[in-house]
């Protein structure tokens, strides 16, 4: 019933502006190409940064962040160029980074409302700020404890309470599951979908894990050494698949090759044994009615991954690959 | 379940300007400061010797008081310490001008010379709060990441060990010379004594920034707290040994205590030399006594070597300023 009567507390006047657009951004460290010219124009919206350990991700924040300099290439964020306008730019964004940095001696609720003040926040506007956000990110009395003491779970808490204390129109969260149990990952995920879908908060999350990003981000970009390999929404990358699936037969392998090959459909057999056959089709229908035809009976059909996973493979062998 | 609502809600609210953030910085570092109990025992003691100051110009003031009780009470403990009472008296009454600003001159440059150890005492106890700490804990990644720039960061830090060095120094210099000249028995105390204020204000304000800056400096080097807080105190009191081992063979190596050439400023501030140079003139019963002093201590009073001593203050400072620079970086 009361339901009915809650008007949810979203941002008015969302824009549909993008909020991120990079033209070749590179970062060299070294040697090494960090980010090797990254292209993008990033819309509004829950957004996943995915790649394995290494791939640039957290560099990318960074960069947009001025917490590294870019090496060439230019970069807006919110529609401003990063690198002149740092503290306009920096007032509107929040960021947890991976590691812990909290300050130590401080206490939880201390801390958040110093980062408030940090932002251009009054006192007390700031500490009733940084209590609401304690209180929205679940932190009970351990808010007056030292933040030296607390857990990694309610660590995490601290970063995501300290990083929206200043209502930013942009968060970037760095890892925001790392070292959480599944419980607390749950947690923390549905506390970051939220910002996004009630409250109009664009989210870019970083992670290494396909799951997490996979549950709550509508965009995904995925980054493997220095790369974007895709930038597509969740929809149409869960879509787009190959047409391709893997057989597991027990017998008869040379019919099964020899009627894909009256249909040009190219096949070949695995290391293990499995056959891997492109038949061109969203659906796996085709293929049925080829093995019905020449009365088959598969011991397992595997269909192909969609384009999301099989890109975040990609990114991983790549990522192997270079290492 | 909560009572309260624990819905995220926006803010509205307008934006404090750059100033009211740095000062967040710097209010933040003196509260962690003055957490310390020790730090708050040792301002204590710096303000009980502002006490002590108050209690010197109230008896200097009173000496002016032809029946006042402090100079029957001089009388009665010694009858020397009571001529020169006279004789000071006597140069107060006829030249106020210049006995008062001599006699604070004095007595400031001494208040100053005993608040300066404690207050680099204070400092080094104070140390990790200013950046060790913020470099340990990665915290400087979180000031990054908001509306404030690495200078602002350094700004608030400089104006934290600054404002440690007001609650240790410069309040206590400047409440004794208010109160003090509060309770002489002529108004025209606070006119006379106009000077000495200017040269505590100069000689005071001027160390401050440097050791701000410094401890800074000490503060970046290392993410070890211990590492730090030696440092600090072995430079402190390597530069107090070196200072009268090097006067007779490599003068120069003196200028590598940031003590020495606070003190050489010190002394160029005040000219004390100059002062007790008067004061000899016209409190003849001092003669003797500064007779005894030796012609280098002398000599080192009314020729400090300041030129040196700025030097050697400007690069330390440059040092502390790049070591800062290269060590306090988000990543």
């Amino acid at each position: 019933m009361s339901a009915l009567w809650v008007v949810p507390n979203i941002r008015l006047n969302m824009a549909t502006a993008p909020v991120i657009e990079t033209q070749a951004l590179t970062k060299v460290f070294g040697a090494q190409r960090a980010l090797d010219g990254v292209n993008l124009t990033v819309a509004p919206g829950a957004i996943g940064l995915l790649g394995p350990n290494g791939a640039g991700k957290s560099t990318f924040m960074k960069c947009l962040l001025q917490l590294q300099p870019i090496t060439s290439g230019s970069a807006k964020l919110l529609g401003r160029e990063v690198g002149r306008e740092g503290r306009e730019i920096r007032k509107r964004v929040g960021y947890t980074p991976e590691q812990d940095c909290h300050i130590p001696g401080m206490a939880g609720c201390e801390y958040v409302t110093y980062c408030a003040q940090l932002c251009g926040l009054p006192f007390q506007a700031a500490r009733q700020r940084a209590h609401e956000m304690l209180d929205f990110v679940g932190m009970g009395q351990e808010r007056y404890r030292k933040a030296d003491t607390y857990s990694t779970g309610m660590r995490q808490r601290l970063k995501l309470a300290q990083a929206i204390v200043h209502d930013p129109e942009i968060v970037f969260l760095d890892e925001p599951t790392n070292g959480l149990d599944p419980k607390g990952q749950a947690q923390i995920l549905e506390l970051v979908q939220s910002l996004w879908k009630v409250y109009g908060i664009t989210v870019v999350v970083s992670s290494h894990l396909l799951q997490d990003v996979e549950k709550i981000c509508e965009q995904i970009i995925i980054i493997a050494r220095g790369r974007v390999l895709v930038h597509d929404t969740l929809e149409n990358l869960k879509a787009r698949k190959r047409g391709a699936a893997e057989v597991v037969m027990s017998a008869r392998h040379l019919d099964l090759q020899a009627a894909c090959a009256r249909r040009s459909w190219p096949c070949e057999v695995l290391t293990n044994g499995h056959l891997k056959i492109e038949h061109k089709a969203e659906s796996l229908n085709p293929l049925l009615t080829v093995l019905h035809e020449l009365k088959l009976v598969p011991l397992e059909i595997i269909p192909s991954p969609n384009a999301l996973e099989e890109t975040f493979v990609q990114a991983l062998e790549i990522s192997h690959a270079a290492a | 379940m909560p009572l309260h609502d624990t819905s995220y809600q926006h803010w509205d609210g307008v934006h404090l300007g750059l100033w009211r953030r740095r000062w967040a910085i710097a209010w933040t570092g003196l509260t962690a400061a003055l957490r310390n109990k020790w730090i708050q025992h040792l301002v204590a003691l710096c303000w009980c010797g502002g006490l002590a100051m108050i209690a010197l110009l109230f008896f200097v003031g009173q000496l002016l008081v032809a029946d006042s009780i402090i100079v029957q009470w001089v009388g009665n403990l010694n009858p020397q310490l009571q001529d020169f009472a006279r004789m000071l008296t006597a140069w107060l009454e006829q030249h106020p001008e210049v006995s008062v600003r001599t006699t604070q001159d004095v007595l400031f440059y001494f208040f100053g010379v005993f608040l300066m150890p404690l207050s680099i005492f204070v400092l080094g106890m104070a140390l990790p709060q200013f950046i060790t700490r913020d470099l340990a804990s990665n915290a400087i990644i979180i000031y990054s990441s908001k509306a404030v720039s690495r200078g602002d960061y350094l700004l608030g830090k400089l104006a934290a060990a600054f404002g440690l060095l007001v609650l240790t120094w410069l309040g206590p210099v400047c409440t004794a010379w208010f109160v003090g000249n509060l309770l002489a028995p002529d108004w025209r105390f606070f006119w006379h004594a106009r000077v000495p204020l200017c040269h505590a204000l100069v000689f005071g304000l001027s160390s401050m920034c440097v050791l701000s800056a410094l401890v800074l400096g000490v503060s970046a080097i290392s993410t070890k707290e211990k590492s730090t807080i030696s440092l600090w105190y072995t430079w402190w009191i390597l530069g107090g040994v070196v200072v009268p081992i090097a006067a007779h063979t490599q003068p120069w190596l003196r200028h590598l205590s940031f003590n020495f050439n606070l003190d050489q400023i010190a002394l160029a501030v005040f000219r004390l030399g100059d002062d007790l140079k008067i004061a000899q003139d016209n409190v003849p019963i001092l003669g003797p006594m500064l007779s005894n002093i030796r012609p280098d201590k002398m000599a080192a009073l009314t020729s400090p070597a300041i030129g040196g001593a700025l030097v050697a203050l400007l690069l330390m400072t440059g040092l502390a300023a790049v070591v800062v620079g290269k060590r306090v970086k988000p990543e």
